[in-house]
Formats: structure tokens, sequence, C-alpha cells
């Protein structure tokens, strides 16, 4: 299962790893924002801003190819919706790259920027949290006004998501070992319905007995991490960069297109 | 169904992230009087919970090779009521995108009013209504049914709305709506069968769960529910009032460019001035108002082009990336391989 091994890359230590996650999650908002912003039928920009995302991947040694198949996994649903924009949008345009031509239609023009603005986006929020522990990321969310009660849900989920589905791992391998053919439809869902409900019950029952431990070792809501948030001069440079980038390919491309 | 960033305006994402913040936030606010620190640890379970039983899946009948699962949502409104149900959704849609990257960043907003906040709200009002009175196990079933299939659906039906307000649809807005609402009444259905499946096991074994007593479970006021109604109303009504003056593709308007009219200005107004300086701002971003194609428009044949600069200027941008990229990983490379005999 994919799952269990989704943030193995954010444990790892780089330049990168090392930046203030407020910074990192800011940087890679408003880059998204620009990227979403870009026109729908211009694809080539986005080979320029490719190269901030990549850049961050490979410094942060993140293999490139994880972050394909991460990006892979994720678009079906924006696939679908990409191929048919062929369909609908037919007017004919021309498209000119360097000493090419093609003959092509506005909706191919608009899927391969959808397709194109996905994959730039998907890498840099891959970057984002393959080079950012969850928990820090959540401190510096928190700093940024992320509500209490929501911080704290979610480092709980975070902490038990892997023990959850370890146990649902089990509960699988056991319907497997017992189930040899297919028993029909009502009894499929009778067996996946107790299945959930022995680990909905289960859940509810370690939460009590975590809560047990967690009052024992005086829990009173509030949650307190090791993890120091500074903003270094690192930080700065690494912010700055990113401004110039953006702002560099904004000033440098919009001139020469008008 | 994930909302993904490119389906999204920079507006639209604005305004829904607004609207979820402003949700998520006053419902914390609210649970925070009733929360005690004992029932932490009880909803992060529970959202951990979501994500493993999303693994559990079995055999959909007459469609060999497909599999279900449950999504939980009504599940978890049933057991822990609106607000924390509101909250552990959330937050499982917050994990999908950061760690899993279903949906993007930009369209965090949206899932989580689409995929938590809807339906919580929704399915947990039609669950109460259909119970009200009486929590026979007929009721219970009957009622944890509709309120799943009107749940997802609701929130399905926010996606192309949304997709539209962002003007970025390309398929007309009511075949995508359509497409939504059938596929999403399957997904209901097959979630309302596992919802309704899972109720009648917990009856069984754990009838307290089901019967509006777990502890931490934070009910809501009638007037709450009444409040519930009408918000969803409005939601409901303005999907369908769209969908009804969308035919044939009324929302074509709201399309920030018209092929056939090249200076087409949207004809979309917006109230808010905030909005409208962002979609001022964005219109002013156009980096790359593909000259290319703005030029075959106005009928310019492809000859004349294949020398003209706005092929040559994507040319050297894209090969100027390229190169910029093998550099990078050139140098990392090198890098990398000098600190390795040392390491």
């Amino acid at each position: 299962m994919h799952h269990a091994h989704i943030d193995k890359f954010a444990y790892q230590d780089s330049p990168v790893h090392r930046l203030d996650s407020r910074v990192k999650f800011i940087v890679v908002l408003v880059f998204t924002a620009m990227v979403v912003s870009l026109p729908r039928t211009s694809v080539s920009i986005l080979a320029c801003y490719a190269v901030g995302p990549f850049a961050l991947l490979v410094w942060a040694k993140i293999p490139l190819r994880f972050a394909f198949k991460q990006i892979l996994l994720v678009s079906p649903f924006v696939l679908v919706l990409a191929l048919s924009c062929p369909l609908y949008d037919r007017t004919p345009a021309t498209v000119a790259f360097g000493p090419f031509s093609w003959r092509l239609t506005l909706g191919w023009m608009r899927c391969f920027t959808i397709l194109g603005k996905f994959t730039v986006t998907m890498s840099a929020l891959i970057a984002l949290v393959s080079t950012t522990r969850f928990n820090d990321l959540l401190a510096g969310l928190q700093r940024l006004g992320l509500p209490k009660v929501l911080v704290i849900q979610l480092g709980f989920l975070y902490r038990y998501i892997f023990v959850l589905i370890d146990r649902a791992h089990h509960i699988l391998q056991a319907r497997q070992g017992r189930k040899l053919r297919s028993l029909g439809f009502k009894a499929e869902l009778r067996i996946a319905a107790a299945m959930l409900g022995s680990l909905f019950v289960r859940s509810i029952d370690t939460a009590e007995h975590i809560n047990i431990a967690m009052q024992a070792r005086a829990f009173d809501g509030k949650w307190r991490t090791l993890s120091r948030l500074q903003i270094r001069a690192a930080d700065y440079i690494f912010a700055l960069a990113a401004a110039l980038f953006m702002a560099g390919l904004y000033l440098l491309v919009k001139p020469v297109l008008q | 169904m994930h909302m993904a960033n490119e389906l999204l305006s920079v507006p639209v994402a604005a305004g829904t992230l607004a609207i979820a913040a402003a949700g998520l936030g006053f419902i914390c606010r609210k649970v925070r009087q009733v929360i005690t620190a004992d029932k932490l640890a009880l909803m992060g379970i529970l959202g951990a919970f979501v994500f493993a039983g999303q693994m559990v899946n079995f055999q959909l009948p007459a469609m060999p090779g497909t599999s279900g699962h449950m999504v939980g949502a009504v599940l978890l409104a049933i057991v822990l009521g609106p607000h924390l149900a509101a909250i552990v959704i959330s937050s499982v849609v917050i994990v999908q995108c950061l760690i899993f990257q279903d949906g993007g960043l930009l369209a965090l907003g949206c899932n989580i009013i689409n995929m938590a906040l809807v339906p919580a709200y929704a399915g947990y009002f039609l669950y109460r209504i259909v119970t009200a009175g009486s929590a026979s196990s007929l009721r219970v079933h009957i009622g944890a049914m509709i309120a799943c299939v009107v749940a997802v659906e609701a929130g399905a039906i926010l996606v192309p709305v949304q997709a539209a307000l962002a003007g970025v649809l390309v398929v007309p807005f009511s075949t995508f709506l359509i497409t939504m609402i059938g596929v999403h009444f399957l997904v209901g259905l097959v979630e309302g069968l596992i919802t309704v499946a899972v109720l009648g096991y917990l009856q069984q074994v754990r009838s307290d769960l089901v019967l509006h007593s777990l502890p931490g479970k934070v009910r809501l006021s009638k007037s709450a529910v009444l409040a519930t109604l009408v918000v969803f109303t409005i939601i409901i009504g303005a999907g369908v009032s769209l969908l009804a003056s969308g035919l044939p593709d009324g929302l074509e308007w709201s399309y920030a460019e018209r092929p056939d009219e090249p200076d087409f200005e949207p004809a979309v107004s917006n109230d808010d001035s905030r909005i409208a300086a962002v979609d001022d701002f964005q219109s002013r971003y156009s980096v790359m108002p593909d000259y290319s194609v703005r030029a075959s428009k106005l009928g310019q044949v492809a000859e004349q082009q294949a020398g003209s600069s706005p092929g040559w200027t994507s040319f050297a941008g894209v090969m100027g990336s390229v190169i910029t990229m093998a550099a990078i990983w050139l140098t990392a490379w090198i890098l990398r391989k000098r600190q390795s005999p040392t390491a």
C-alpha cells in the first residue's frame, strides 16, 4: 500500500528540509495561485514555471520518479476533464513552436494546459510535503491562524492513520484468507459492513484507551511540541529567491509578448 | 470527488477558501465550549478510521471488476453529531490534500465545503428529519440511506457550479452537471448501502453508538437544524437555478474569453469589489495570451506565423527551462557524487 510510506522523504535532511514550514507553505501557495491564473491556452510558459518545483525536488534529493508516480496516482479526475476538452472546443488554432507549427484545436491546447498546470502545481505541493514533517507543517499552520481544535485534530489524525491502516490490512488479509470466491453482492456487503463495524468499534475503544493513557500523563487539551519555529537567514534567502523567481518570470515574459 | 486546482480561478479559490475557513473557524469556536480534552483523541482516531475504512472495499454488482468503499461522512455525522463530524472530515480532506495530494492546495476550500461541511450538515439534518420521533431500526436505515445519497449529491453538484463560476469549463455546464449527478447517484447509493449495513452491525454490537449516546456528541438545537435547512435549500436552489438558466449553456457568458469574439469582455459582474480587484489582477496577469492562437483567429495563415516571434518566444522559453533543469540536475548530481565518497 502506497499510503504507509507516503511521506517518508519528509524525514530526510537537506537545505530544503531545514527551511521554515511557514515560508515554504506560503511560497507554494502563491506559486500555485500564479500558475493557476495563467491563461488557459498557454502551454509553453508552464515549462518556465516548472523550473521552480523541479529545483526544489532535486535540491531536496526527492527522487523524481516518486514525484511523477505520485502525480499519476492522483490524476484520474483531472485526466478525464482534460481529455474531454478536445471534444467540446473544436475551434481551430495554429500553434507555432520554434521552427514548427501545427494545426490544432483550442480544446487540445486547453487539455495540454490543464495537464501542464496540474503537473506543475502538484509537483510544487509534493515538494512542500515531502520536505516538511507534518508536525512542523502543523505548527507552522497554527502560527498562521489555523484554529487550535483543528490543529490538534490533524495531529491526532496523522498519528493514528498508519495504525488504523495497519489494522485494516489485517482485517483485509483475514477476509482474503477465508473468502475463496465471490459471494454475491449481498453477502459481500454484509462482510464489508462487519469489517467496517468492528474497525469502528475498535477505533472507539482505542480512543478511550489513549484518552485514559494521556490523562494519566496530564494531558489537558494543550498541544505542546518540541519543534521551535524560527525564521533564519536561509528562510529569508529562500523567500527572496522564490519572490525573484516568480516576479522575474512575470516581468520578463510579459513585455516580450506585448 | 476531489476538486482540482485547474478547475478553479484564483478568485473562486480565494472565495471558497474564505468561506471554508470562516465556516470551520465558526464551528471550532462553537465546539470549543463543549469539547473537553477527552474528545480530542476520539475525533482524531475516527478521522483515521475514515482513511482505514476507505481501504475496505467490496465488489459491486453488475459491474465486475469494480469495487466500492465507504466515505463515512454520514456515519460520522450520525455518531458524532454534525459539528464534530464536520471538523473530523475537514481534517481528513486536509490530510488527503497535504499528504496524499488528492486535490490541490487552492482547491482545498472547495473540497472542504463539498466533501466535509455540506455532507456532514446535510446528511445529519436529513437523518434527524427521518428519525425524528422514533428511532426504529427501519427509520434509522431509511434516514441513513437518504442522508447518504443527498449528502453525496449535494457535494457533487457544487463541483460543476464552482468550476462554472471560475469560468474554466470547456465541457458544457449542463453536461458536466448531469454527469456528476449521475455518477454520484451511484456513489451515494453505494455509500448509503454500506452505511446502512454498518449501522445495522453497530446496532447489534454497540447499539448505544447509534442511539445518540456516544460521549462527546454535540447535537444540534432545533433552530440550528432549521438554519441548516435554509442554508442547504439556498445552496441547492442556487445550483438548480444555475442549471435552469444555464440551459443551453448560459454560463458560457462567464467564460473569460470566447473564441468567436477575440475582444469579448466577460459579462459576469461581481458586486464584491475585492473579487473584482482579484479579477483585474488576474486579467492583467495574463502572462502569455497565447499569440499564435489569437493570431489564427484573426485569419492569419500558418506560413506567416511560422517565422513570427511568438513561436520562437515559446520555443526559447521551453528550451531555456529544459536547459536550466538539466543544469540544476547536473549540479546536484555532481555535488552528490563529490559528497558520497567522503560520506
